[in-house]
């Protein structure tokens, strides 16, 4: 087992949480949600967003909306849905019982 | 010095160096290939692409705004590669995709291979165990006797690409292709239809004109589609079977000499086994030389109905032009190979000579000559399925003969007496060949007192080709001769001159006179009765 592999796992888990989560104000374009996940070292290649991103929307937790740029061409904002905002509330909840079951179990060993 | 091309990434115009296109070029195939054609993976593509445009957009502001290879690698860098995306995602893809899951494709897989992957990549397709698979291709192969399995499972893979890249591994075990699944995309086309019908309909009731055509021939054209695609997935099967079953039917029929499927009804075969029928018209070396190119001639055409039925069937992707070309190469070479060696064999048939044989047919009392047929030596034997212009083939103890009907014709005689020629024709390259094999002709008649008894074939000896030989008997019979011809004697008759111009049916069992006029008929008196049983044995 690979420590490498073991990390992305738990990445991903949470990858999708983030993103939601990093879109659960204003609405934003892919460049700005990944400066934000770069700066928390969520993801290190960009490549890995756009796959998430289509298939959230797809999923119908995301929305997007065209939007002229005053540099270059029209960028894609993305911002929650109804079902999304659900969603992400639920996920709230399961990570605050991840973090506490992880703590209970590291506390325990201590 | 560096060239630079001019390229447009996502609506922007850049210049770009010829080595840092070629990378970014490969790059952009690589991420094509990984997230599939499917919208998803389109639309994933475009979002990417967009990216790119940005990051370069953001730097040439700065620089001489030429894309330089080292701002490709970095851009790379940045935006990862297939690999890292699949690493960074923990291997696990398939979790908003399934309701946009990608519908199945048939590749090979090289991780399940034994050979070339081939029963795997089905096996992935039909959501089997490929040991049942290739088990079920062993006994194919015993049954088909080797060649005809061993060819498709050579077009399958040659022609089914190999699942390399992640999308092609998802496509691989996509949307099951099961009874249901294909039901349920049916039944999706039929919603489709009924929705645009729907639409049609709305758009009558509230727009006119333009809308409305444009509404029927949106319906008419799902209503083509959905029946275009079964019909597809139909014509696809048929052309397998019909494929496969040809091969089998042509193989078995070129290399064992009898065709293996001829006894099993409905399928088609060739019903005639080519080396032994060409053996009869052609020299042997231009047998061979003349099988090769049939079974090419006929075998391409069938192959590419595997490919093609099988294309049509399981939707795969595949790019052979090379492979496909030299097969249309190779096809006609064999179609010139056969009209030259055929040109050739004509050669055989350009001189024609003859051999003629005549007996006096001496007996003292002969004033009535009674002609009949000889016993048919050959009744009892098989013979063989095919006529050849008259000429049949029958199989005897030590080999097979050639059988061919010999025609009679009566004429007036010069002398006194009857008299008998049996004239034998035949083709060849030259006027002494044709003569030698004109000589090789067998006939025989035999005289029994006032009875002349005609054997009903003339026979060429194994071995012999067929020259398209002949034999004329002709009985010369004398001034106030009388002749009787015996009722089976109309398997030989052709038209035989008279004065009353009778037809040849009509001329048998009666007595005829020869005056000098010509053959007239004398009565319709009954053969005497000491003559009514007196067939001879065999003429040996």
């Amino acid at each position: 087992m690979k420590l490498e592999n073991t990390k992305a796992q738990m990445r991903k888990g949470v990858l999708e949480y983030c993103i939601l989560l990093v879109l659960d104000g204003e609405p934003l374009y892919a460049s700005n949600i990944i400066q934000a996940l770069k700066e928390a070292k969520m993801i290190v290649v960009e490549g890995t967003l756009y796959p998430l991103l289509t298939r959230l929307k797809n999923a119908g937790l995301l929305a997007y909306r065209w939007e002229e740029s005053t540099q270059g061409p029209p960028r894609k904002y993305y911002e929650l849905t109804d079902k999304g905002r659900k969603f992400l509330t639920e996920l709230e909840g399961s990570w605050a019982e991840l973090v506490d079951a992880v703590g209970k179990i590291r506390k325990s060993r201590a | 010095m560096k060239k630079t091309f001019t390229i447009n990434i996502s609506g922007t115009i850049f210049h770009i160096e010829e080595d840092a296109y070629e990378v970014l070029q490969k790059y952009l195939v690589k991420l094509k290939n990984h997230f599939g054609s499917e919208e998803e993976g389109k639309e994933i593509l475009a979002d990417i692409e967009a990216r790119i445009a940005e990051i370069f957009m953001d730097k040439s502001s700065d620089e001489k705004n030429v894309i330089t290879l080292e701002r490709v690698e970095e851009v790379i860098s940045t935006m990862g590669t297939p690999e890292d995306f699949v690493e960074e995602e923990g291997g696990e893809e398939e979790v908003y995709t399934s309701s946009t899951k990608r519908k199945r494709r048939l590749y090979r897989d090289p991780e399940h291979r034994v050979v070339g992957g081939v029963c795997g990549g089905l096996g992935a397709y039909f959501n089997m165990d490929p040991v049942i698979l290739r088990i079920i291709f062993v006994v194919l192969l015993i049954v088909t006797s080797i060649v005809p399995a061993l060819l498709a499972y050579l077009v399958l893979w040659i022609a089914v690409p190999k699942a390399v890249t992640t999308a092609q591994r998802l496509e691989m075990r996509g949307q099951e292709a099961t009874v249901k699944n294909i039901e349920k995309s049916i039944r999706e086309e039929v919603k489709e239809v009924k929705e645009s019908y729907k639409k049609f309909k709305e758009s009558e009731t509230y727009a006119k004109g333009k809308k409305k055509v444009e509404g029927a021939g949106e319906v008419t054209f799902s209503v083509f589609k959905l029946l275009l695609k079964v019909f597809v997935v139909i014509v696809g099967v048929v052309l397998i079977i019909s494929g496969f079953f040809g091969l089998l039917g042509l193989i078995s029929s070129l290399a064992i000499g009898h065709s293996l499927v001829q006894g099993w009804p409905m399928i088609w075969s060739p019903e005639i086994n080519l080396p032994d029928f060409l053996n009869y018209l052609v020299e042997p070396g231009a047998v061979k030389l003349g099988i090769i190119s049939i079974g090419f001639l006929a075998g391409i055409p069938l192959l590419a109905m595997l490919y093609v039925g099988s294309k049509l069937v399981f939707r795969y992707k595949s790019n052979n032009t090379a492979i496909g070309l030299s097969l249309v190469g190779v096809w006609l070479i064999a179609l010139i190979t056969l009209v030259t060696v055929s040109g050739s064999q004509v050669g055989n048939f350009k001189n024609q000579a003859s051999v003629v044989e005549s007996t006096t047919i001496d007996c003292d009392s002969c004033q009535t000559l009674y002609l009949k047929l000889a016993e048919d030596r050959y009744k009892g034997y098989a013979a063989h399925g095919w006529d050849l212009n008259k000429l049949k083939v029958v199989e005897v103890e030590n080999g097979r003969v050639i059988l061919g009907n010999p025609r009679l014709d009566v004429e007036k005689a010069s002398g006194n007496s009857f008299l008998v020629t049996v004239k034998k024709f035949s083709r060849g390259r030259t006027r002494e060949t044709a003569r030698d094999h004109a000589e090789d002709l067998i006939y025989r008649f035999q005289q029994q007192d006032s009875v002349l008894f005609f054997e009903p074939y003339f026979y060429l000896e194994e071995g012999d080709k067929w020259r398209d030989q002949e034999v004329q008997i002709t009985v010369k019979a004398p001034e106030g001769g009388i002749l009787f011809f015996g009722e089976d004697m109309l398997d030989i008759i052709y038209d035989i001159e008279n004065v009353t111009n009778t037809w040849d049916g009509d001329m048998v069992g009666k007595y005829w006179e020869m005056k000098p006029e010509g053959l007239t008929l004398k009565g319709a008196e009954a053969l005497p009765e000491t003559m009514q049983d007196s067939i001879p044995a065999k003429i040996e």
